[in-house]
């Protein structure tokens, strides 16, 4: 009992540090409403930036978790152990900062009531809230569910068929969002059939990863028992889609490369141009990952966690490569009058603007993402130092 | 029914900037917003030509602005519905009163630069309005564009970038009318239109 009591006043106090955060950042966003997004890095020819990069990032994660918690449970496969219910509850924390990263983006956040008012079914921003708002509340009905039944008041039927449902809007999540650029013809970049597929493959690897991690986590820090059979098969199974994932990104660049038209300058901007740190980190961090989880004399819990982090980053410099080279290339080149709303870093011709990353954070960004990173901080550990999450001794089996 | 367009005779452009500043003066514009620019297809800058003496050396403008596409991307994506075509007119239109300032519109335009977000508090080097009383309104943290100068539209006048173009490049008329000047100047003389192939269908043509 002693134990458990110290061990939960350590996830209340790291809580309470993302819940300062959140405050913290919440006051910078109201600094960044009052004051104008003109603090920030964003501009008139690069208009997104680190909020949606996080906020691909986010629904990623959370896709990921929860479709690694519903497999299993779906297809009334061996699960992980009993690790459902954190997954679940992982995945609607990144919910909470997917839908945050949205909201700090917008200009008008008080007009936000008009997308239920004035909804123009026909735009991917609005099949995306529609499916979010879904799938949120999805997740929460499905860990309610999922502690009934571990308490013997549901069915396993009724487990079944919700995390069927669960399965589903988790793959549909991740396309949508995907679809909010892939179907952006003047973006050569995003414009592509395999986005969604690839929206997928990549929630996938950063869900499985951070499900792991937190597992090996938790189990040293004593939250649960876990048998190591269950990590090796997560291991296994992050292997799979990390492969997954790379070879469409092979099959992205072959489709891009091999005309030589505009699609060798996505190339060249990806493999030596301004976006080549995070191409080659992403690359090389994932061939590491699977390699570890690959070869059983390296499945050790640290390297294990370090392919798991490695595999994260990845992914998130692969958000980074998707947002910022979707205005890496512009469509009409021409030399303009300069003004202070049209580009990030301009003033050097045309060519000088675009040779170097067109966008970077501003520190007004950088403090908004962390308060709003701080928030899925707090509900994670709050949720799982207060809310039943470890794995009934039933389930252990 | 009415499909306005134009036609901007680039033969007769001398990139005088005159439609910009007309521009920016008949809609208020703030410090900062153009709706219309005249672009250099050229070198790095403004006013530079590219390639080199004697072989291959030009200098070329490109006016652009909303080209008020038939089958737009902004309203495709626009979750509000604040970015709209109007019916009568073939106009794409912008409520600055409904915008969110989601900037989907900005992205999925596939004209680079023709839309652009009031990033601030809109600033006036002026401490009174100009250009028309009915101009549009300027809202912090919403998207703008050209709307055709759709307040001089209602009262039966051509855009404000019409009116001072001092070449006489641009033409403006009725596209669904084949009687219409511009339509006959699309019919007889040699054209081009921005991205033919994003599939937007502009109705602002480039006579060349």
């Amino acid at each position: 009992m002693v134990e458990n009591a110290k061990r939960s006043r350590g996830l209340v106090i790291a809580g309470a540090i993302g819940a300062v955060l959140a405050v913290i950042g919440i006051v910078f966003w109201m600094m960044q409403l009052s004051g104008g997004m003109v603090q920030t890095g964003m501009r008139n020819l690069d208009s997104w930036g680190l909020y949606i990069t996080m906020f691909m990032f986010f629904v990623g994660l959370s896709a990921g978790g929860l479709i690694i918690s519903s497999i299993p449970n779906a297809f009334g496969m061996e699960g992980f152990g009993g690790i459902s219910k954190v997954a679940i509850w992982t995945s609607i924390c990144c919910t909470v900062a997917a839908i945050g990263f949205v909201v700090v983006d917008l200009g008008q956040p008080v007009r936000l009531w008009e997308l239920f008012a004035y909804s123009n079914l026909g735009s991917p921003l609005m099949w995306d809230i529609i499916v979010l708002a879904v799938y949120l509340i999805l997740s929460i009905v499905y860990l309610v569910f999922y502690m009934r039944y571990e308490q013997g008041k549901t069915s396993h039927a009724a487990i079944r068929v919700i995390s069927v449902i669960a399965l589903v809007c988790a793959v549909l999540v991740h396309s949508v969002t995907a679809w909010i650029f892939g179907l952006q013809q003047g973006h050569e970049f995003w414009y592509t059939a395999l986005l969604g597929p690839w929206f997928v493959s990549s929630a996938l690897v950063c869900g499985t990863a951070l499900v792991m991690a937190l597992c090996i986590g938790l189990r040293a820090a004593g939250y649960l028992a876990l048998d190591q059979a269950y990590i090796v098969k997560m291991a296994k199974m992050l292997a799979a889609f990390i492969a997954v994932d790379l070879y469409f990104f092979g099959c992205d660049l072959l489709t891009s490369a091999f005309p030589g038209g505009s699609g060798a300058e996505v190339v060249d901007m990806l493999v030596s141009g301004p976006l080549a740190p995070f191409f080659w980190f992403e690359v090389i961090g994932c061939v590491i990952a699977l390699v570890v989880c690959v070869v059983p004399a390296l499945r050790r819990n640290g390297l294990l966690v370090g392919a798991s982090v490695l595999a994260i980053l990845g992914i998130l410099c692969k958000r980074v490569q998707l947002l910022v080279g979707g205005f890496q290339i512009p469509n009409i080149p021409f030399a303009n009058v300069e003004g202070p709303y049209a580009i990030t870093f301009g003033g050097n011709g045309v060519d000088a603007a675009y040779g170097q990353l067109v966008y970077a954070p501003a520190p007004i960004e950088w403090v908004v993402t962390l308060g709003v990173l701080g928030l899925a901080v707090a509900l994670l550990c709050f949720g799982l130092a207060y809310l039943n999450l470890k794995p009934a001794s039933s389930a252990q089996a | 029914m009415t499909h306005y367009g134009m036609a901007i005779d680039l033969k007769r452009c001398v990139a005088c900037h005159g439609c910009t500043l007309a521009c920016k003066s008949a809609n208020n514009l703030p410090d900062g917003v153009r709706y219309n620019n005249v672009l250099t297809d050229g070198g790095q800058y403004m006013d530079t030509a590219r390639g080199t003496y004697p072989n291959d050396l030009y200098r070329k403008y490109y006016p652009v602005s909303c080209q008020h596409c038939e089958n737009p991307a902004c309203v495709k994506v626009c979750p509000v519905g604040a970015t709209y075509k109007d019916p009568e007119t073939g106009v794409v239109r912008q409520d600055s009163d409904k915008c969110i300032g989601c900037r989907m519109c900005i992205s999925a335009c596939p004209y680079t630069g023709v839309r652009s977000f009031n990033w601030e508090e809109p600033k006036y080097s002026l401490d009174f309005p100009v250009g028309d009383y009915d101009a549009p309104q300027h809202v912090k943290h919403t998207v703008e564009k050209c709307r055709f100068c759709y307040q001089r539209l209602a009262k039966g006048q051509t855009p404000a970038c019409m009116e001072v173009c001092g070449a006489m490049a641009r033409h403006w008329g009725d596209l669904d009318d084949p009687d219409s000047e511009i339509s006959q100047l699309i019919a007889t003389r040699e054209w081009e239109q921005l991205l033919p192939e994003m599939g937007t269908k502009p109705s602002v043509y480039y006579l060349i």
